[in-house]
């Protein structure tokens, strides 16, 4: 069975990291320190510390009690890495972690479509790590929780872009046509050309991912 | 404004620079081994750093005062220190090992998991339903695991010496009174509960928690799934009948249905077997789960219902014209349970059940009518002190009203009683360290059938040897009331007893798993009667007594052959017992010395089929020769079936389905029936008593409809 759903495999690895430190920094004022750390963290990311950074998002997170951002980052770096761990203990220490600040994070802020897609990947790791102990329950889930992260924010083209890679995946796997998807990976790189993160160091990743799927799988 | 007021003071007091505080130190792990990239810092404020690879960390802060330093690495427990500021330097912390990890020691002598919620699962969640020798049925399933006996014509779970009776199956905690469908002679019964309701599975082959009791030999633990992943309609089509399914999800709720419909009329047709269907075999049966959240509470209920009814003449070899026997059984179960999370990390847990069956039997002139209402009321809670100590202790009460009318042409009876038990228990849960885990549990309970208090203590622990490998050991004592076969005639009696002594070895890595275990069952109070079938004027006593022992070997492996999976279990047992009507210890005949299973599945990806395979041995098993002296002094032959399925998916959500169960077509002899007078020579004739059919053939068309196209029913074949 393990093989029914390594075509959950999702592709995407380090494509989260890039673009975050570009985001407006155009405050002439001085920054605050939250700024400061987080631009810190973005940095460390960058330079592919990412543990570091990951120290530095959960240093903010308990700091700022009330902002989803951080304990957002600090769960996501522990799903990235969870990828490609090899060794289930680690591999379950750190989907816990993550796990636990993206509880936080959803505490903070409800029916946030980026924490219900960043739990959606958390699933996905669980299932690429073990897919017949995980494929059959946590396929299922995930796909509710992308589902139900495009009704919450239709318009927005990182959910477009992350159903749509999701449900790639599944076609591929079964021999259909990944067609019917393209149309949607088209969408989300026209609406990434105009689209606006709600705030400072809010996600803005999927533009390039979007069209390195669109070279690949569309046409 | 206040950066500008602090440049301000920076700039007229620039000892406030001096006045940074730096905080340094060393993190090691419980071993002394130094760690990198933990997490320092104080806690509230942007002041911190990472540990490097010595372990060593320092950073400058210009808090003051009593500040909290924390320190987090992932798999320790964070450790903190509240203290001075100005105190904090050259600091030596030694981390906890957070025992909460998937490298902590499980107690694990005795029980099988089944499910994702478990640590080490022997049986992944599709396994219940993809082993080729298990048509779907659970229990199917579990008898591919090493300490069930194959009893092929019954179809119930046999353990380790123990007879069906002393296994007891629990949903959500709460105890099934009748949990399988009734079946006559040589037609092996079904569990009556579909798999696909369910999401954990644990069997516990011996030594089980002192949460449960009234079961000699086992006990069989089946969650309900929580929370539904998505709304779903599943329909099947199968060559002896049809199933229908669908879950609809609110905001806060969900509920599950499940329809099935059997009728083996039109297979029997095809393909007669051994016996003479005047009524073959139907059933109808329907379940449904409803689930509601209330805040941080979970209400749960469950029901089922099924009816089953059929008529058939087995051969018989006092009767020349055959035994007429016929069924009508009418089962209705349900159960409710509420769990909720209460303040300071404690849980609290009710739920009841009730069973209502009705059987009727008619076998040639005879007719019997039996009525059961069963009830089981339990509380629990559990107190979670720390990761390395939890306390459960609960309460809970049996309730059963059974009754009998027994009618025949010239004779009549009524036959019933009234059986409650009364019953508490407590356990702790002790983690000393990941190395080393303590269960201590104590049950008490009272019959009020009986007269009698019974006291069981159950111990179990566990100590990891390497990395991967850990040893445990576990012992309890174990009570069960006689079953209604003889309650129905005699309440003159004392509660049946065994203890258990389990020593078990587990090796668990890269997707291989081997088990062994040795165990030592001592059976004593069983009771003894003094005809061959109990009746009214049969005496019963508590005179009876046996052992098991043996060794059970399991071994699994989906790492080693690319795209196979396979497990085979190995049991041997040694057992005798004296209890019904032998007359001294001697091997039961659902006993047999050596049961070996392989079962293994094969994916192969360019046909999106999966192919199993199963393998099932059984030494032969016991049976009086009346032409010989002695009793069950002789043994049938061996038992052997290889089963082979194959369920491809024709597209995401549709599934075609072939088993096949015996494909050599073995002979399989489960006993033999002896003529109640010899014949002329003195001999006692007999005939053999074979399965109703040698071969079982199944197709199935299985189609799922969801919002996302993607859910199929793989998991309920």
């Amino acid at each position: 069975m393990q093989n029914v759903v390594t075509y959950l495999m999702i592709f995407f690895t380090a494509l989260i990291m890039q673009g975050q430190t570009d985001s407006e920094v155009n405050t002439a004022a001085q920054p605050t320190k939250y700024q400061q750390g987080m631009r810190k963290a973005f940095q460390l990311w960058q330079e592919n510390k990412s543990w570091e950074a990951a120290n530095v998002f959960e240093r903010i997170a308990v700091a700022e009690p009330d902002n989803w951002l951080p304990p957002y980052y600090v769960a996501q770096i522990n799903v990235i890495n969870s990828f490609t761990e090899k060794d289930g203990t680690k591999l379950k220490a750190q989907l816990d972690k993550a796990q636990d600040f993206i509880n936080d994070a959803t505490a903070i802020s409800k029916e946030n479509p980026d924490l219900l897609v960043l739990q959606a990947q958390l699933y996905t790791a669980w299932i690429v790590y073990d897919g017949q102990q995980y494929g059959m329950t946590y396929s299922a889930k995930a796909s509710e929780l992308y589902s139900k992260a495009l009704a919450l924010a239709p318009d927005n083209p990182r959910i477009i872009l992350a159903k749509a890679e999701w449900d790639m995946g599944g076609a591929k796997y079964f021999g259909q046509s990944v067609e019917p998807y393209c149309k949607d990976i088209q969408r989300a790189i026209d609406l990434f050309a105009t689209f606006k993160p709600a705030g400072e160091f809010y996600p803005t990743y999927g533009e390039e991912r979007a069209k390195q799927i669109q070279a690949e799988s569309c046409n | 404004m206040k950066i500008s007021v602090s440049a301000f003071l920076l700039f007229i007091f620039p000892s406030i620079l001096l006045s940074q505080n730096l905080v340094s130190g060393t993190v090691l792990d419980n071993k002394g081994i130094p760690v990198l990239g933990a997490n320092v810092y104080l806690e509230g404020t942007y002041d911190g750093s990472t540990s490097e690879e010595n372990g060593k960390f320092s950073f400058e802060t210009s808090e003051t005062g009593t500040q909290t330093l924390t320190i987090s690495y992932v798999s320790f427990e964070p450790f903190t220190l509240v203290d001075d500021v100005s105190k904090m330097k050259n600091l030596k912390i030694t981390l906890r090992e957070d025992v909460n990890s998937l490298e902590t020691v499980t107690i694990s002598a005795g029980s099988f998991s089944a499910g994702d919620n478990s640590k080490i699962s022997v049986l992944k969640p599709l396994d219940i339903v993809t082993t080729a020798s298990a048509l779907g049925d659970f229990v199917g399933a579990l008898q591919t695991l090493p300490g069930t006996t194959t009893v092929a014509e019954d179809g119930r779970l046999f353990v380790r010496g123990g007879d069906a009776g002393e296994t007891q199956i629990f949903i959500d905690g709460i105890r099934v009174f009748t949990p399988y469908s009734p079946t006559t002679n040589n037609v092996p019964t079904r569990g009556r509960y579909s798999p696909f309701l369910f999401d954990g599975i644990t069997f516990s082959t011996g030594g089980y928690s002192a949460e449960y009791g009234q079961a000699l030999s086992s006990v069989l633990l089946l969650n309900t799934i929580d929370e539904p992943t998505q709304e779903k309609t599943d329909i099947g089509i199968m060559s002896v009948g049809g199933a229908l399914g669908h879950t609809e999800k609110w905001d806060k709720s969900s509920l599950s249905i499940n329809a099935s419909y059997i009728n083996l009329a039109p297979y029997t047709a095809l393909l007669p077997d051994r016996n003479d269907w005047q009524k073959p075999f139907e059933t109808a049966s329907g379940e449904a789960v409803f689930r509601q959240k209330i805040g941080d509470g979970l209400l749960k209920l469950y029901g089922a219902f099924d009816t089953s009814d059929f008529e058939l003449t087995q051969e018989d070899i006092n009767q020349p014209e055959g035994t007429r026997f016929k069924l009508n059984n009418q089962n209705f179960y349900t159960n409710a349970s509420y769990t909720k999370m209460l303040e300071n990390d404690w849980t609290f847990f009710g739920g009841g059940s009730y069973t209502f069956g009705k059987t009727k039997v008619g076998i040639d002139e005879a007719n019997i009518k039996d009525i059961e209402n069963s009830a089981h009321l339990k509380l629990k809670l559990k107190k979670r002190f720390s990761n390395r100590f939890k306390l459960n202790f609960g309460a809970e009460q049996f309730l059963t009203d059974f009754n009998e009318d027994y009618d025949e042409p010239n004779f009549a009876a009524q036959l019933g009683y009234n059986n409650n038990i009364s019953a508490a228990f407590t356990e702790a849960d002790i983690i000393f360290s990941r190395k080393f885990a303590l269960k201590l549990g104590i049950r008490g309970e009272y019959s009020e059938l009986f007269k009698e208090f019974t006291v069981s203590p159950r111990v179990s622990f566990a100590y990891k040897t390497g990395k991967s490998s850990q040893f445990s050991l576990a012992y309890g004592d174990f009570f069960q009331q006689p079953e209604s076969e003889v309650l129905k005639f005699s309440n003159n009696l004392e509660t049946q007893h065994t203890q258990h002594y389990i020593m078990n070895y587990q090796y668990s890595a890269n997707n291989r798993i081997f088990r062994a275990e040795v165990y030592r069952k001592q059976y004593t109070n069983l009771v003894t009667y003094n005809d061959e079938f109990p009746d009214i004027n049969t005496t019963f006593t508590n005179n009876g007594d046996g052992f098991a022992q043996g060794l059970d070997l399991f071994w699994r492996d989906n790492e080693t052959l690319k795209n196979i999976d396979y497990w085979v279990s190995y049991s041997y047992l040694d057992t005798e017992r004296k209890y019904k009507n032998y007359p001294f210890e001697a091997t039961p005949s659902f006993a047999n010395t050596h049961n070996l299973s392989v079962v293994g599945k094969y994916w192969i990806n360019d046909w999106k089929s999966q192919i199993g395979f199963s393998y099932q041995y059984g030494s032969g098993r016991t049976y009086t020769d009346l032409n010989k002296p002695g009793f069950l002094q002789d043994k049938t032959r061996d038992y052997n079936s290889v089963s082979l399925n194959w369920a491809y998916l024709l597209s995401q959500q549709k599934i075609l389905y072939v088993s096949v169960n015996n494909v050599f077509a073995f002979k399989n002899v489960n006993g033999y029936q002896y003529a109640n007078a010899p014949d002329v020579n003195g001999n006692f004739a007999r005939r053999e008593l074979l399965p109703a059919a040698d071969q079982f053939f199944f197709v199935g068309f299985f189609w799922t409809i969801s919002d996302d196209g993607k859910d199929n029913q793989l998991d309920n074949l």
